[in-house]
């Protein structure tokens, strides 16, 4: 049974129970949960091979085809997978050097990612050297706070996408961080950055309404924490709600388990970020369960459903 | 009293199922069911997947033929020390003329520490493995037009540790201080401004350069380590050796 056919079959059913006067208890129960395993990695910076046997630091650890052997076998064992990634795919190795992002492309694009947001790296080689690898992406990139229109890749970009997984709709957008300062002028080009909290939000009234979504993630390459009063994922977890998950990059931070922001109505905000180089792979697992919890938090939402 | 409690039941869940529908679509509730530790090490006991292996061979193969191309040849090796140092004349050198061939104009010093330096050149061929052990960072040339002021804040710090700069000659003290400078063989001028050729790194004030992030640096869109790479091609197109020597540019009393 779909998601849609289980709404129909639960609204009429329960219409039906209401016009008989029935006793109820048994409507919640007739859900089946679902589990939804999202894999991501962010700051991969062209880490294509490990980091050599003689490396300083994180020696022997990463490596693109042994990321893609490990989502691979996550991949047999669970149905439901988003793999994606928060930026700064690029930078880091001769391998970007030489070959311009082509095979940082490729290779995602194989392991089947489903998104990935623009980090600060990626614009490297200015909005030229983006376009021309677009091509070899087979996977959208999600950035709801650049403004490309003036530019070169007007079109390129979504601000988000909702992703149907077993019926469920998960709204995945992404947000940049700050370019000025980070990225130089020319490959800013005309490029416009916009407020990401102001963004996030409209991100979420979208998402949360008109694309019935069950749940939010937002890509973020803003940062994990800063103690200025610079924009980061936790700034951000704060000011927006409404949002279930911040993958979070650039600055590079090791979280063994996601943070957690309570939010207010008992909402949470889960902020997660995986080092860089693809040291690790992050994975986190969610049930769904079609629960009676929601549906405070959910009368907020404005916009009605009627073709469920 | 049965009837009743199914009949406030049967309304909310019709005020419920309104809701569903109306508002949040499922109701579904998203619950993390995390594992202890949600971050997987990608190891050497993870196995490759043969498919991306074959996909990165190639490009393995190219990006190991590229790092051993030769570049360039030294006849002996280029070193750096504290002071005045042969690898960073030669790069501060090549950051000047680079600037001032990017931007079409002269460009009067060039500044490069040797922190900033990762790797000697070493004596014989010069790979493309060298510049980047040399330069590994993404660091970008640009040129500060920098004020009389600020000039004499650089000269400060450089005296301090008796640092050399392209284009600069001058006599440090005792007291650290410098003195008897000369800028393209002129007496450095307060009142004039001066264009330095640097790294972005350096201009937005690292290695403790605090007095060069006011002034915004304009971008040649050139990076570092190119400027190294074609300069040291430049050099063996001509013929030449690459050299570089410690000359005099700082005299210590």
């Amino acid at each position: 049974m779909n998601r849609r056919d289980f709404l129909k079959h639960t609204s009429l059913g329960a219409a039906g129970l209401g016009l008989m006067g029935l006793s109820l208890p048994a409507v919640g129960r007739d859900t089946k949960n679902v589990r939804l395993t999202i894999l991501h990695t962010n700051d991969m910076h062209s880490r294509i091979e490990p980091f050599p046997d003689n490396s300083a630091q994180w020696a022997g650890m990463g490596g693109m085809a042994r990321r893609a052997s490990l989502i691979e076998q996550i991949r047999k064992q669970e149905p439901n997978v988003l793999l994606l990634d928060s930026g700064d795919i690029w930078q880091g190795t001769p391998y970007f050097n030489f070959f311009s992002g082509e095979l940082e492309y490729k290779l995602m694009t194989q392991m089947a990612y489903d998104a990935s947001t623009l980090g600060n790296h990626d614009f490297d080689n200015g909005l030229e050297g983006l376009k021309k690898q677009l091509p070899n992406a087979g996977f959208p990139f999600l950035i709801a706070n650049y403004d490309f229109s003036q530019t070169i890749l007007a079109g390129q970009f979504k601000p988000y996408k909702v992703f149907e997984k077993a019926g469920l709709r998960i709204g995945v957008f992404g947000i940049g961080i700050e370019m000025q300062g980070l990225i130089s002028d020319r490959n800013i080009g005309g490029t416009k950055y916009l407020d990401p909290v102001a963004t996030s939000q409209s991100m979420v009234t979208q998402l949360r309404g008109p694309e019935r979504c069950d749940m939010v993630i937002c890509l973020s390459h803003l940062g994990y924490k800063y103690e200025s009063a610079k924009i980061d994922d936790h700034k951000l977890a704060a000011q927006v709600p409404g949002i279930d998950l911040i993958l979070g990059g650039h600055t590079h931070t090791f979280l063994e388990k996601p943070d957690v922001i309570l939010g207010a109505g008992g909402h949470q905000t889960l902020i997660n970020q995986v080092g860089w180089s693809g040291i690790n792979l992050g994975r986190l697992d969610y049930s769904f369960e079609h629960g009676s919890k929601r549906l405070a938090v959910a009368s907020s939402s404005v916009v009605p459903v009627t073709t469920a | 009293m049965q009837f009743l409690r199914s009949r406030v039941a049967a309304l909310s869940l019709l005020t419920a199922t309104f809701l569903v529908s109306a508002c949040q679509r499922g109701g579904y509730q998203a619950t993390p069911q995390l594992a202890p530790v949600t971050a997987q090490p990608v190891s050497k006991t993870q196995p490759e997947d043969p498919k991306a292996a074959a996909t990165i061979e190639p490009y393995r193969q190219r990006v190991t033929q590229q790092m051993n191309e030769v570049l360039g040849v030294a006849p002996v090796a280029i070193t750096k020390n504290n002071g005045e140092s042969p690898l960073a004349n030669f790069v501060a050198d090549l950051q000047r003329e680079r600037a001032s061939a990017v931007l079409k104009q002269p460009v009067d010093v060039g500044v490069m520490t040797n922190g900033g330096l990762r790797a000697s050149l070493p004596a014989g061929p010069i790979t493309m493995g060298s510049a980047f052990e040399l330069m590994p960072f993404e660091n970008e040339l640009v040129v500060l037009d920098t004020p009389g002021p600020v000039m004499q804040d650089m000269l400060n710090y450089a005296a301090r540790i008796k640092m050399a700069l392209s284009n600069v000659t001058y006599t440090v003290g005792a007291d650290n201080k410098p003195t008897n400078v000369l800028i393209g063989g002129k007496p450095f001028d307060p009142a004039r401004t001066y264009t330095i050729a640097i790294s972005d790194y350096l201009a937005g004030g690292g290695d403790q350069m605090v007095f060069f992030k006011s002034i915004k640096p304009r971008s040649t869109g050139v990076l570092l380590r190119s400027a190294i790479v074609d300069h040291i091609r430049g050099l063996t197109k001509a013929g030449k050796p690459v050299e570089a020597k410690v000359e005099g540019r700082v005299k210590v009393m």
